[in-house]
């Protein structure tokens, strides 16, 4: 586990490192600690657009002394996953560097377009994706804590339910089917089990979503 | 009402009168919760508006300032041409972003209300051999060159040393645009010593004599 100290420490040693500015979106429980929603996290979630950068960032964990680790399941969803991350270990935390998509999950435009902050650390350029692409996300990498983590966006912010139903459809577009899928399932065992505060409206209309690509799947299979 | 939930119905910039009207609450009462709000750190900021009028920007994350001002932070304190942050939060680390770093961070991001903004800055630059660093680095030199001498036009700014105004002359740059395909109908002297073209006409710069 890092604190927030800790992994502003580790950006500014990457920044440092590597040779050009290099942009990527910070995810998870990393940007949950910028808009100081967690005190800690066990691994640093970072997403890039492009292999370059992705390739420079892992170069300069390898220097900082992180090792490539293989082989780790991580997710629920994994076996839907078409890029796997690649896990950088270290001593106290590591790093999951994701391409373009994390699991069932497209970082699209319209997440790109929402980024509510950018924090700069030498070279590396750390932009935050906004609250709603948060808990969307969880949904798609449902590992232990991220039902908590949800819970506790959902409690402390103001969610902006129709951006969750624009970019649920937006991912079925973008050829990510089954992502509505899971939100549903995530979404249902929040409003259930966490008791948050999810209108009922909206689980209604991603089930509607949901049960329109399974049809669409099950035809596909015919 | 519990404060998360005050804060969750009003999040946002507002000011005594809309709060007033949101929550269907006295003026006075809606002091009384700005002042709750402000003690439970909701409160973020306190903006005035034309006429004095406090707007109030009220945020349900109590989030930790740390690091530096960014980019459009600094722009905007510096300039008399104020510009808009595209986000909430913009913070640069280990480092304090200089004047001279954010004229030519202004001119590389080729847009107008930025560059027009950056002229203001021109009148802050103490460390002319940083700035002809900065430039060179990202190819501007003769860009930044020229918009120097189109800022000494409409504000006072110190003299430029002669060792870099020379340096920025010789320079090479990427493009001759500042900002592509917009050259200027009135500025063409600084045009023809700098060759490169100016995105402003003397109408644009009016804004710097108001």
């Amino acid at each position: 586990m890092i604190s927030f100290k800790e992994q502003i420490e580790l950006f500014e040693i990457i920044g440092k490192e590597l040779n050009e500015e290099t942009e990527c979106f910070a995810v998870g429980g990393t940007a949950m600690m910028f808009y100081d929603l967690k005190d800690s996290t066990k691994d640093v979630d970072l997403v890039f657009t492009d292999r370059k950068s992705l390739n420079e960032v892992k170069f300069a964990l390898d220097k900082s002394g992180f090792k490539e680790k293989t082989n780790v399941k991580i997710f629920r969803n994994y076996e839907v996953a078409e890029t796997m991350p690649i896990m950088m270990e270290g001593k106290k935390t590591r790093f999951d560097l994701f391409y373009r998509e994390i699991i069932c999950f497209k970082l699209s435009e319209t997440i790109i377009d929402r980024v509510k902050e950018v924090h700069e650390f030498g070279n590396l350029i750390v932009k935050i994706v906004s609250l709603e692409d948060i808990v969307l996300l969880k949904s798609a990498t449902e590992r232990k804590k991220d039902r908590d983590d949800a819970s506790e966006i959902i409690r402390k912010a103001n969610i902006k339910w129709d951006i969750i139903i624009k970019e649920a459809f937006h991912q079925t577009e973008l050829n990510k089917p089954l992502f509505v899928v899971f939100l549903y399932d995530f979404l249902l065992e929040l409003k259930e089990d966490f008791k948050a505060e999810i209108p009922d409206n909206i689980l209604k209309e991603l089930l509607k979503m949901s049960e329109k690509e399974m049809v669409k799947r099950l035809k596909k299979k015919i | 009402m519990k404060i998360l939930n005050l804060a969750k119905k009003i999040e946002g910039l507002q000011t005594v009168s809309t709060i007033s009207k949101t929550l269907n609450i006295s003026e006075r009462t809606a002091i009384n919760y700005v002042s709750l709000l402000r003690g439970a750190g909701y409160l973020r900021e306190t903006i005035y508006g034309a006429k004095k009028i406090r707007m109030y920007k009220i945020s349900l994350l109590k989030r930790k300032m740390i690091g530096n001002p960014g980019f459009y932070e600094v722009l905007d304190k510096n300039s008399r041409v104020g510009v808009y942050s595209p986000y909430e939060e913009d913070r640069i680390y280990g480092k304090k972003l200089s004047i001279e770093e954010t004229i030519v961070r202004a001119v590389k991001t080729r847009k107008f209300r930025i560059i027009l903004s950056s002229l203001g800055l021109f009148s802050k630059v103490r460390d002319w051999k940083k700035l002809n660093y900065y430039a060179h680095k990202e190819g501007l030199g003769r860009n930044i060159g020229a918009l120097y001498d189109v800022a000494r036009k409409v504000i006072k700014v110190r003299k430029i040393d002669k060792r870099v105004k020379n340096s920025l002359l010789k320079s090479k740059v990427k493009s001759k645009f500042i900002i592509p395909l917009i050259k200027s109908k009135d500025l063409k002297d600084i045009e023809d010593e700098w060759n490169v073209y100016i995105p402003f006409n003397k109408s644009d710069l009016e804004v710097y004599k108001e």
